[in-house]
């Protein structure tokens, strides 16, 4: 039998084998992608969750499908450019089901379970109301942690809104990215009693009855009192209604030179529908809409509304590089077939403003963004530039009418030379009312009798 | 609890669980032994009477790796079974309603669409993460609420529409099996036997009595042969985690044919 090494000259030869193998190993890539595993070399990420409210389903789910799409989009866009180093952007998606008190719940969910700092979200103005009362003044029932009665400075995200609205409020929880009347409805009046619009003068207005038809006009109407045009005429019908015989009737009877329609939802087919087959045209009586954008003409035929107008900040046809890569890169996204239109454009707006605001406040804090914003921020969004207004939390935005050709499309014939000032409170609907975030904040004036 | 295993790339998973075991043999093989020896080296027959001890564990030891193996690997394909009958219904639920006339064809592509992207972009990223993605819940009653909202006006859309429902059906029955599966693993108690197991393996090893080369390089073998068959069982125990993974390729591929819909 040999005689036995000793045990120090044993190890040694152990550990050189080792180290060798280490050494022959160490070029491995797998293996280096190991190290990083075992050791976190990878510099620690931070996630940070952004609510998305939306109704998924119920008779709101498809057209708010749209939002919480170009939402997401703008999430993925903003991860992907890594312009936020080491952070990573995550949507957490709700249901609001086309329910106001779902949406309450939702809400509460998100501030009390998942503690975002921000939620993008909602449509219609009963939705919004609800989950900003929710914000205000929580509601027990639907808490999942125990009521902190004693909290100094409870939790509060921010609420960013997209779409156009009736205005008369505000929040210094709330930035609204969509138009105010002052910003949609009335410059598009101007245009029409224009020389260039056809200087008309008899306006029918026609509407879904709910808030922001019945405010928009009453605003109309307090705005044409010292204008050249004259309402001669105003309906309101029930969301989803589909008969307007009567109301084309009362229509034809008043022979306005004008129809401002604020109607809503699957109606505006049936609205488009009958009031074609009446033998009516646009030459004579044009429809200027102000809730018909590109999402909602793939679900009218053509023909119906070729030649009527709408009145937005953006139009899909907009041909500006920041508009066409928008649109291109949403296509990528959700398919050929996807057309976007001002909502949605607002709603990947609301997104990136706010990455920015958090790149300059760098946190996500909502008081920190809200002050980030109240400092007047402008961005460059695929509608053009756009300011955020510190008084009143809106946006200053442009105006462009549009006139709806065969291809499903609008063609701008109107755009506002310079960015409009947002009136939430315009002071001839609403004397005494006014809004300065920088200085006293909301001042309340009489309660107008709007005739909800 | 080893989840972080599978963040790790499969050969580098090898090599890290293989040299571990063979690491682990060598320094029992280098530090223990001497000590071993001392109580054992004063029997002739030791390594007769260790080799028994060894067969006769090693045959109950290899039958559980065996077997575990064998149910991690049927359990693997069983999930993958189900994976590809899911994108199946899928498919032949979008080929049903793309034949439904407008406006209900396009709002149901496109939230077959939506709900497919999410599928591949959000629910499997969050199942290999071993959670159960729940946002497809939504999608999915969006789905049926515009469904259920089509009136046939025609034998021909009867029939389409009843054939639609069935997919659907179909399609719900395989998705609920697919979350059931994110979760489902090998039992931790089993890993502590299997782990124990292979520890009291290479106890065993260190018994022997023979030259230091040897020893090692048996030793070694038998080791590194243990921890093929644990990283082989550990690669194929969650079927949605790491680089062996089922992957969503069949999804990605029906959401490139929903996007050009």
């Amino acid at each position: 039998m040999p005689p036995r090494r000793s045990l120090p000259m044993r190890l040694r030869s152990a550990w050189t084998l080792l180290y060798l193998a280490i050494f022959a190993l160490s070029g491995c890539e797998p293996l280096n992608k190991a190290r990083d595993v075992l050791t976190k070399s990878d510099q620690e990420r931070k996630t940070i969750k952004l609510g998305i409210l939306h109704s998924q389903t119920g008779t709101m789910g498809m057209n708010e499908m749209s939002l919480r799409h170009c939402e997401v989009l703008a999430i993925e866009q903003i991860n992907a450019s890594g312009e936020l180093s080491n952070v990573d952007l995550v949507p957490v998606v709700k249901d609001g089901r086309s329910k106001s008190d779902i949406f309450r719940r939702r809400t509460r969910e998100l501030v009390d379970v998942e503690k975002v700092d921000v939620i993008f979200g909602c449509w219609t103005s009963l939705h919004r109301k609800a989950v900003i009362d929710e914000l205000d003044n929580p509601t027990d029932l639907f808490r999942t942690e125990p009521v902190a009665r004693n909290s100094a400075q409870p939790h509060k995200p921010l609420l960013f809104y997209p779409l156009q609205y009736e205005g008369f409020e505000v929040n210094r929880n709330v930035f609204y990215f969509g138009s105010t009347p002052n910003q949609q409805i009335l410059p598009a009046l101007d245009w029409f009693m224009s020389q260039q619009g056809g200087s008309r003068k008899r306006v029918y207005l026609i509407g879904s009855d709910y808030l922001f038809p019945r405010t928009a006009n009453f605003i109309v109407r307090k705005y044409l009192e010292k204008q050249s045009m004259q309402v001669v005429g105003e309906d309101y019908l029930p969301l989803g209604h589909s008969d307007f015989k009567d109301s084309i009737r009362r229509i034809a009877e008043t022979s306005p030179d004008l129809i401002l329609s604020t109607i809503n939802g699957d109606s505006n087919f049936y609205f488009y529908k009958q009031y074609y087959e009446s033998g009516a045209r646009p030459d004579s009586t044009p429809i200027v809409a102000t809730s018909v954008g590109e999402d909602e003409l793939r679900r009218i035929p053509p023909e119906y509304v070729h030649g009527h107008f709408a009145a937005w900040s953006y139009f899909q046809s907009l041909d500006t590089p920041q508009s066409q890569e928008f649109v291109k890169s949403f296509k990528r996204a959700y398919g050929l077939d996807r057309v976007v239109d001002d909502p949605m454009e607002a709603a990947y707006t609301q997104v990136m403003v706010w990455k920015e605001a958090y790149k300059r406040a760098k946190s996500s804090d909502p008081m920190k963004i809200r002050e980030v914003l109240e400092k007047g921020l402008e961005f460059d969004a695929p509608g053009g530039k756009i300011k955020v207004d510190p008084k009143t939390h809106h946006l200053y935005k442009k105006f462009r009418l549009g006139k709806t050709g065969l291809d499903r499309q609008f063609e701008i014939v109107y755009e506002s030379k310079d960015l409009i000032a947002p009136e939430p409170f315009p002071s001839f609907a609403f004397p005494g009312w006014e809004c300065d975030w920088t200085r006293n904040g909301l001042t309340k004036g009489p309660m107008p009798t709007i005739g909800l | 609890m080893f989840y972080w295993i599978y963040d790790i790339p499969s050969v580098a998973l090898a090599l890290i669980i293989t040299g571990a075991f063979v690491a682990f043999s060598w320094l029992g093989t280098i530090f223990i032994r001497p000590f071993l020896r001392v109580f054992l080296r004063k029997r002739a027959d030791i390594n007769d009477l260790i080799g028994y001890m060894l067969s006769c564990f090693g045959v109950f030891y290899g039958l559980l790796l065996g077997l575990l193996a064998v149910a991690a690997y049927q359990n693997f394909t069983g999930v993958e079974t189900i994976v590809s009958k899911e994108a199946s219904s899928l498919s032949a639920l979008a080929r049903d309603v793309s034949a439904y006339p407008e406006p209900d064809r396009t709002n149901l592509i496109w939230l077959l669409r939506d709900y497919t992207r999410y599928v591949v972009k959000y629910a499997w990223p969050a199942q290999q993460q071993g959670m159960v993605p729940q946002e497809g819940n939504t999608r999915m009653i969006a789905f049926h609420e515009q469904l259920i909202r089509f009136e046939p006006s025609t034998p021909g859309q009867e029939i389409l529409h009843a054939e639609a429902l069935r997919q659907f059906n179909n399609y719900l029955e395989a998705r609920r099996l697919r979350l059931f599966a994110v979760t489902t693993s090998i039992p931790g108690v089993m890993w502590a036997v299997v782990l124990v197991g292979a520890l009291m393996n290479i106890a065993l090893i260190w018994m022997f009595d023979m030259k230091i080369v040897n020893h090692l390089f048996l030793g070694g073998i038998l080791s590194a042969f243990m921890g093929l068959m644990i990283f082989l069982i550990a690669s194929l125990d969650n079927p949605f985690r790491g680089e062996l993974s089922i992957s969503s390729a069949p999804f990605q591929d029906i959401l490139t044919h929903l996007m050009e819909e």
